[in-house]
């Protein structure tokens, strides 16, 4: 039987959902793009944005000069294509790779926006679960997508699905390091404390959270749990803190990551700070709290 | 035609139509459509009654735009008169109906071209829940230079940042390694989970080295458990529903687990100093059955502690670090 250690005692209430992407063991401290990054899998409980997550960090990205690709794990309720735009130009996915039906490079669909990021599905929604599919294809997967003639891509991005079942299970086979998404309230919390629990005993040490709809003015009235307050409770590194922002169901709408909005957003910019701290292999040092009174000036009584 | 109005006539509940001049348009409407009647002798196109509907709606359109609802009144009096008005009158209301006739043949367009799968992008685009026009087509954002954000600033003393125009004030993280690491080992005490490596279906025995948490079971329906020639699909069936009392892997986890506890119980038996004194002497105590000791025990606590003069245990020893062995020596009889 598992007990529980009570966690350390907080009145804010906090939400919290994971995502974790594959990364590059090797460290990457320049702005060179000369980087070799290995895969990363964004995990989390269901609807705290780990798709958005890995769509707007991907296409930060591929903005950023490096190659992605980025492979939608979540088989029976695939949606980043959807979230990409690209959902018309899915014919071929992994599952008729392995059937042999197509290469592997037939079923990379490359976004003409930016043409270093490419969308790999696992399969066809309605199509029925692959029999052979397990953690051995997505070795297998990663390892060919290293060895191709393009070269290795800098960063594969591995959307897991919700849960801590088979798919997820599987979707993490081939990940070294992983980005828990977590929005801050006590049922992504306790979620993602155990989806960490497990990586942890499957050999991913390298984790990281993204701590997504952060709401500052609930923050402030005490009605939400601080970011540090989540990071107090889960002891993971911070790769970034993302604001509630209503672009976001726009962008999803739309079929346009809300990183390429012009003009850009809050949450975008968010995103793209935590896309290049995946670059830099770094970690926040500080979070923003709440915004700051506009400081007044002498005419400011008058309106001026 | 019915389906025309009624896929069109939404569009038009919008205008704020009061009720008096609702009133004023549909007289209008009929007197308007008398009108046409007269014009044409009668003979001309009998509109439908969904016409007419429209026509109710169109001057309700009218009376909204043009506000002045009193001349509007007399003019309809002059017009049936005058044909100059008559005209103009014509003129006034022709390009409504133009318009409620492009929107049928429209919508009707939209309704034989339905899409057969409903839901898809593109049915969604069709039924207007989407914009087409936005999908993954506009201009993106591109930065001159994508590692120096213009838009993101980090004030002079570090404790602000300015995002998009607004300042916010920074916290620094107070999260430690020391602090990390605590909550790695907390976790790994609290979550144990083995990735499954061994796959085995029903009616294999588990290996006798292999950790029953890394069995994963190939339920007897699957597949790659059918393929095999020993199972067959009655079997499988019948297994699947587990009509027959427990199910074979968790009998053969439970065993496999039983053999495990054995073992380390084995192990126990063999180095006892692991057990800790305390500990042993709290299980002394349930095993004292007679009514005399016990007396003895409520009497004098420190004559039973020693045990000595107790006939009932002439076995016993105060070395308390015999005292598990004992125990477990007066359980055996």
């Amino acid at each position: 039987m598992l007990t529980l250690k009570p966690l350390p005692a907080n009145t804010k209430p906090s939400l919290l959902s994971s995502l974790t992407p594959f990364r590059p063991k090797t460290p990457n401290p320049n702005k060179t793009l000369q980087t070799s990054l290995k895969p990363r899998n964004p995990i989390s409980k269901g609807g705290v944005g780990k798709t958005t997550t890995t769509a707007n960090v991907g296409l930060s990205l591929a903005r950023l000069g490096f190659s992605v690709v980025s492979i939608d794990a979540d088989v029976g309720l695939r949606n980043l294509d959807l979230l990409l735009g690209l959902e018309n130009r899915v014919n071929y996915t992994l599952v008729e790779v392995m059937n042999g039906d197509c290469r592997l490079d037939q079923a990379l669909v490359r976004d003409k926006r930016w043409s270093n990021f490419e969308l790999l599905c696992i399969s066809k929604p309605r199509s029925k679960l692959p029999l052979g599919f397990g953690g051995k294809a997505l070795v297998w997967l990663v390892e060919s997508l290293k060895s191709r003639q393009e070269g290795c891509p800098d960063f594969i991005l591995i959307d897991c699905p919700a849960g801590i079942d088979a798919g997820f299970i599987t979707a993490i086979t081939s990940a070294n390091e992983a980005v828990l998404v977590t929005t801050p309230d006590i049922t992504s919390l306790r979620d993602a404390d155990r989806v960490v629990g497990l990586l942890e005993c499957d050999g991913i040490r390298d984790i990281k959270m993204i701590v997504n709809r952060v709401r500052t003015d609930m923050i402030k009235g005490e009605d939400m749990m601080s970011v540090l307050d989540v990071q107090e409770m889960l002891g993971l590194a911070l790769l970034g803190v993302i604001p509630e922002d209503t672009e976001v169901i726009r962008s999803t709408n739309r079929g346009y990551p809300l990183v390429l909005n012009k003009p850009p957003t809050l949450a975008g910019l968010a995103f793209e700070q935590a896309a290049w701290r995946l670059v830099e292999q770094d970690s926040m040092k500080a979070v923003m709290v709440e915004e700051e009174p506009k400081k007044r000036g002498f005419f400011s009584f008058f309106g001026v | 035609m019915t389906t025309t109005s009624s896929v069109s006539t939404p569009q038009f509940h919008s205008f704020p139509i009061q009720p008096a001049s609702l009133l004023w348009a549909s007289k209008h409407c009929f007197d308007l459509r008398a009108a046409i009647n007269n014009d044409n002798n009668n003979s001309a196109n009998p509109e439908d009654e969904e016409e007419e509907e429209q026509c109710i709606q169109d001057t309700g359109k009218a009376v909204v735009n043009n506000s002045e609802s009193e001349s509007g009144t007399t003019k309809l009096l002059d017009w049936k008169k005058d044909p100059i008005s008559k005209f103009q009158g014509m003129i006034t209301t022709l390009p409504p109906f133009v318009f409620v006739m492009k929107r049928g043949a429209g919508s009707n367009f939209v309704m034989k071209s339905r899409p057969s799968r409903p839901g898809s992008v593109a049915d969604l685009v069709r039924r207007g829940q989407l914009r087409s026009d936005r999908r993954g087509i506009s201009t993106p954002l591109k930065y001159e230079d994508p590692f120096n954000n213009p838009l993101v600033k980090v004030g002079k003393s570090n404790s602000t940042i300015e995002i998009c125009g607004k300042v916010y004030r920074l916290a620094p993280v107070t999260l430690t390694e020391e602090q990390q690491a605590i909550h790695q080992r907390r976790r790994s005490r609290a979550y144990q989970w083995k990735r499954p490596t061994i796959f085995l279906k029903e009616g294999d025995p588990i290996p006798p080295d292999v950790d029953p948490d890394t069995v994963r079971w190939i339920p007897a329906n699957h597949p790659f458990a059918t393929t095999a020639s020993d199972i067959d699909e009655d079997l499988a069936q019948s297994n699947v529903y587990q009509k027959h009392g427990v199910p074979f892997r968790i009998k053969a986890e439970h065993e496999a687990l039983q053999r495990k506890l054995e073992a380390l119980q084995n192990e126990q038996k063999l180095n006892k100093l692991v057990i800790d004194t305390g500990n042993a002497k709290e299980f002394e105590r349930p095993f004292r059955f007679n009514a005399k000791a016990n007396e003895l025990v409520e009497q004098n606590p420190l004559n039973s502690q020693s045990g000595d003069s107790k006939p009932s245990k002439p076995d016993r020893t105060p070395n308390p670090f015999n005292s598990s062995s004992s125990s477990e020596e007066m359980q055996k009889p």
